[in-house]
C-alpha cells in the first residue's frame, strides 16, 4: 500500500494548476514537434529544452516528460499516417501504415493513443514499486561497479541502437572525449579548450544536440528531398466494440515486454517495440493478419513504446545511470535545472520524484483526452512546405542554443557540431551512443579515477568485485561472440563464392 | 578511396589522434595517481585501435561509396554563422531575416515575397518568446 500512498503524495503535488499547464503545453507541443519529419524524441526535447529553464525546477521536470510522451506519439502519427518513420517508431510504419492503406487511419490513430495510455498505466505502478527499491540496492555500488555498469550500457546501447558494436563502442567514446573539453574537476586544469574561455564549462548539452540532431538532419533532409504529399484522408476515430476488444489484450502483452525492456541497460523504446510486435506476431488471435494491418501489430508495439519511455526512467532515477540516449539528455537537463538524478533524489526531494512520476500518468491522459481528439488539426503541419518549416526549425535551433547562457557563440558551437554530425551521419554513424558517452564521460572518469586510488593502480579492482566482476564478464562475452559472428560470416563468404566480402552494416 | 567503411576507420583514428596527442600535454601522472590526461589518453587509444582496425576490416567488407553533399550544409552552417554575427553586431531581427534569406538558397524554390512572410512571422514568435517567456533576446 505504500506505492498507493507514495502515488498520492505524487498527485497532490502534480495536480497544481500550474504543473497541470506545465504537462499540457509539454504534450502539446511535444507531439507537434515530433510530427515533423526528421526530428525524433532527441531533436524534439533539445530543442524545447530551453523553454524549460525560465519554470520552476519541478514544473520543469514535469514539462520535459510531457514533452517526451507527446513527441513519442507525434512520432507514431507521422509514422501511421505517412510512414516517416523515426527511431522510435519505426514498427508504426508497418501495420499502422497499412491500416492507412486500407482506409483505417481513425482506427490506428484511435489504437496508438488507447495502447499508449494502457502502456504508461502499467509501467507507472513498476515504476512506483521498482525505483525506490533499486535505489537502496544502488547504495551498495561502489567506483568500480559504477564503471562497470557504464561501460556495460555503452555496450548493450551500442548494440541495440546501432546494430554494430564496433561504431557504437566508438561512437560512445567519441561522445567521452568530447566531454572531456573543459575544467578537469580533479585537478583544475583547463584540458582541450584551445584558450577560449566560453569553453572552459564544457561544451554546451543543448549545442550538441540540437547540432547532431538537428543541424545534421535538416541538412540530410534537404540532400534528398522528396515532396512528401500530406494526408488528407478521412480520419475516423472511434471503433466499434469488436475492434476495441482486439486492442487490449495485444496492449497488456505489449505493456509487459515494454516495462520489462525499458529497465535493462541499453533497453529502452526501440527494442521494445521489435519485441512487443515479435511477441504478438507468435501469440496473438489474429496473428495471420498481422503485417497486413491488423489492430494487435500497432497496438502492441504502441503499448511497448510508452511503457519502456517510462520505465527506462528507472535507472536514471534510482541509479543515475541513463541507460540510452534520451535519458542520457534527460539526465544533462535534471543538471541544468540543479538535481543530480541518483541514489538520493527520491530520498532528497521525494515531491519532485513523486510528483514527476504522477504527471507522466496525467501526460498520458493529456494525451487520450486531447491529442488524439484533435490529431486531425494536427495533421495539418504537413500542408506547410518543407520550403517553410526548415527555416523555421533552423530558427528555434538557433533561439534554443542562444538561450542557454545567452551566448551568441554558443550558435557557432551549434554550427560545428552540425557539421560534425553531418559527416557522421554520411559515414552512417549513429550519433545517439555519442549522447550517451557525452553525458557519461565525466562522470566514467571521476568513477575510474578514484576506483584506482582505491585499488592503489591495481585493475584487479574491475574484476574482483562481486558487481563490477559479473557486469565485465558479460561484456567480454558479449565482444568474444560478436567477434565469432564476424569471422564466421567472413569465412561462410568465402567458402560460398570465394568473395571475401560480407555486407557492410553485418558484424 | 570513395569507401564510407574506410573513410569511417579514418575519421575516427584521426579523432582519436587529435585528441591522444592532445592529452599528452597534461600531466598523465601514474596509475596510483592518475593526472588530467591520464584518462582521455587512455580512451583515446582505444578509439585509435578501434579507428585503425575498422579501416582495415573495410578490406574485408562491401565497398559503400560515401555520398556528401557540400551544396545544402554549407548553405545551413553559412546562414547560421551569419545569422549569429548580425545578432551580435546589428540586432537579433537583421539576423532573424538573415537566416530566413540565406537558408531557403539550400530549398527547392526560392521566393522573395515567401521569405518575406517567413521572415516576419519568425520576428513575431521571436517578440512572443521574449516579452511571455522572458527569453533575453537582443532583437532591437
Amino acid at each position: 500500500m505504500e506505492i498507493i500512498n507514495n502515488l498520492m503524495f505524487g498527485f497532490s503535488h502534480a495536480l497544481t494548476m500550474h504543473n497541470l499547464m506545465y504537462v499540457a503545453i509539454g504534450c502539446f507541443v511535444g507531439t507537434i514537434v515530433g510530427l515533423l519529419p526528421g526530428l525524433g524524441p532527441l531533436a524534439t526535447i533539445s530543442l524545447l529544452l530551453p523553454l524549460t529553464f525560465s519554470i520552476p525546477t519541478g514544473g520543469a521536470l514535469i514539462m520535459l516528460a510531457g514533452i517526451y510522451s507527446g513527441a513519442q506519439y507525434g512520432d507514431s502519427v507521422s509514422a501511421i499516417t505517412m510512414k516517416i518513420p523515426h527511431a522510435s517508431s519505426i514498427v508504426a510504419c508497418i501495420d499502422g501504415y497499412q491500416m492507412t492503406l486500407n482506409g483505417q487511419t481513425g482506427l490506428a490513430l484511435f489504437t496508438a493513443g488507447v495502447s499508449s495510455f494502457i502502456g504508461g498505466t502499467v509501467a507507472i505502478f513498476v515504476l512506483a514499486a521498482l525505483a525506490p527499491a533499486l535505489g537502496e540496492v544502488a547504495l551498495l555500488f561502489g567506483p568500480a561497479d559504477y564503471t562497470a555498469l557504464m561501460l556495460f550500457g555503452f555496450v548493450c546501447v551500442s548494440f541495440v541502437t546501432t546494430g554494430s558494436l564496433l561504431d557504437g563502442l566508438a561512437m560512445c567514446m567519441v561522445g567521452v572525449l568530447l566531454g572531456q573539453i573543459g575544467t578537469d574537476v580533479n585537478s583544475g586544469v583547463a584540458r582541450y579548450t584551445m584558450g577560449i574561455p566560453q569553453l572552459l564549462d564544457g561544451i554546451g548539452l543543448v549545442s550538441i544536440a540540437l547540432g547532431c540532431f538537428g543541424i545534421a538532419e535538416i541538412s540530410k533532409n534537404l540532400d534528398n528531398r522528396e515532396e512528401r504529399t500530406p494526408f488528407s484522408g478521412k480520419i475516423k476515430l472511434m471503433p466499434t466494440w469488436p475492434q476495441f476488444k482486439r486492442i487490449i489484450p495485444s496492449a497488456l502483452r505489449g505493456s509487459v515486454v515494454g516495462s520489462f525492456l525499458g529497465i535493462l541497460p541499453g533497453g529502452g523504446p526501440v527494442i521494445a517495440q521489435f519485441a512487443a510486435y515479435a511477441i504478438d506476431r507468435k501469440f496473438s488471435k489474429h496473428r495471420d493478419q498481422i503485417g497486413k494491418g491488423a489492430i494487435e501489430g500497432v497496438a502492441g508495439q504502441a503499448a511497448a513504446d510508452e511503457a519502456a519511455a517510462r520505465t527506462s526512467f528507472i535507472p536514471l532515477m534510482s541509479i543515475g545511470i541513463p541507460e540510452n540516449a534520451v535519458m542520457a539528455l534527460m539526465m544533462g537537463a535534471f543538471i541544468i535545472k540543479g538535481i543530480q538524478p541518483g541514489p538520493n533524489m527520491i530520498a532528497s526531494h521525494p515531491d519532485l520524484f513523486w510528483g514527476l512520476v504522477a504527471s507522466m500518468w496525467i501526460g498520458n491522459c493529456f494525451l487520450l483526452l486531447l491529442n488524439v481528439p484533435l490529431v486531425r488539426y494536427l495533421l495539418s503541419i504537413f500542408k506547410i512546405p518543407y520550403n517553410v518549416l526548415f527555416p523555421a526549425i533552423l530558427f528555434f535551433c538557433c533561439v534554443g542554443t542562444y538561450s542557454v547562457n545567452n551566448s551568441l557563440q554558443d550558435v557557432f558551437v551549434t554550427a560545428a557540431f552540425g557539421l560534425m554530425g553531418y559527416i557522421m551521419l554520411r559515414l552512417s554513424l549513429d550519433p545517439a551512443p555519442l549522447m550517451l558517452g557525452f553525458i557519461l564521460g565525466p562522470m566514467l572518469e571521476e568513477n575510474f579515477r578514484r576506483s584506482l586510488l582505491l585499488s592503489r593502480g591495481s585493475f584487479s579492482i574491475f574484476v574482483t568485485r562481486p558487481i563490477a566482476g559479473t557486469l565485465i564478464a558479460l561484456i567480454a562475452i558479449f565482444v568474444v561472440w560478436n567477434f565469432i559472428v564476424f569471422v564466421r560470416q567472413v569465412r561462410r563468404n568465402r567458402a560460398a563464392n570465394g568473395d571475401a566480402t560480407v555486407p557492410a552494416e553485418a558484424d | 578511396m570513395n569507401n564510407r567503411n574506410l573513410l569511417k576507420g579514418i575519421f575516427l583514428a584521426v579523432f582519436a589522434l587529435i585528441f591522444g596527442l592532445g592529452a599528452l600535454k597534461y600531466n598523465t601522472g601514474t596509475v596510483q595517481r592518475p593526472g588530467p590526461g591520464f584518462f582521455p589518453f587512455m580512451v583515446s587509444s582505444i578509439l585509435f585501435v578501434l579507428g585503425v582496425s575498422m579501416a582495415a576490416r573495410a578490406h574485408f567488407t562491401k565497398r559503400v561509396p560515401m555520398e556528401f553533399t557540400v551544396k545544402n550544409i554549407a548553405i545551413v552552417l553559412g546562414s547560421l554563422a551569419g545569422f549569429a554575427v548580425l545578432s551580435e553586431y546589428v540586432n537579433m531581427i537583421a539576423g532573424i531575416t538573415f537566416l530566413v534569406f540565406a537558408s531557403t538558397f539550400a530549398g527547392t524554390r526560392y521566393s522573395w515575397r515567401r521569405n518575406l512572410a517567413i521572415s516576419a512571422v519568425l520576428v513575431g514568435i521571436a517578440f512572443v518568446f521574449q516579452k511571455g517567456l522572458g527569453l533575453q533576446l537582443p532583437l532591437y
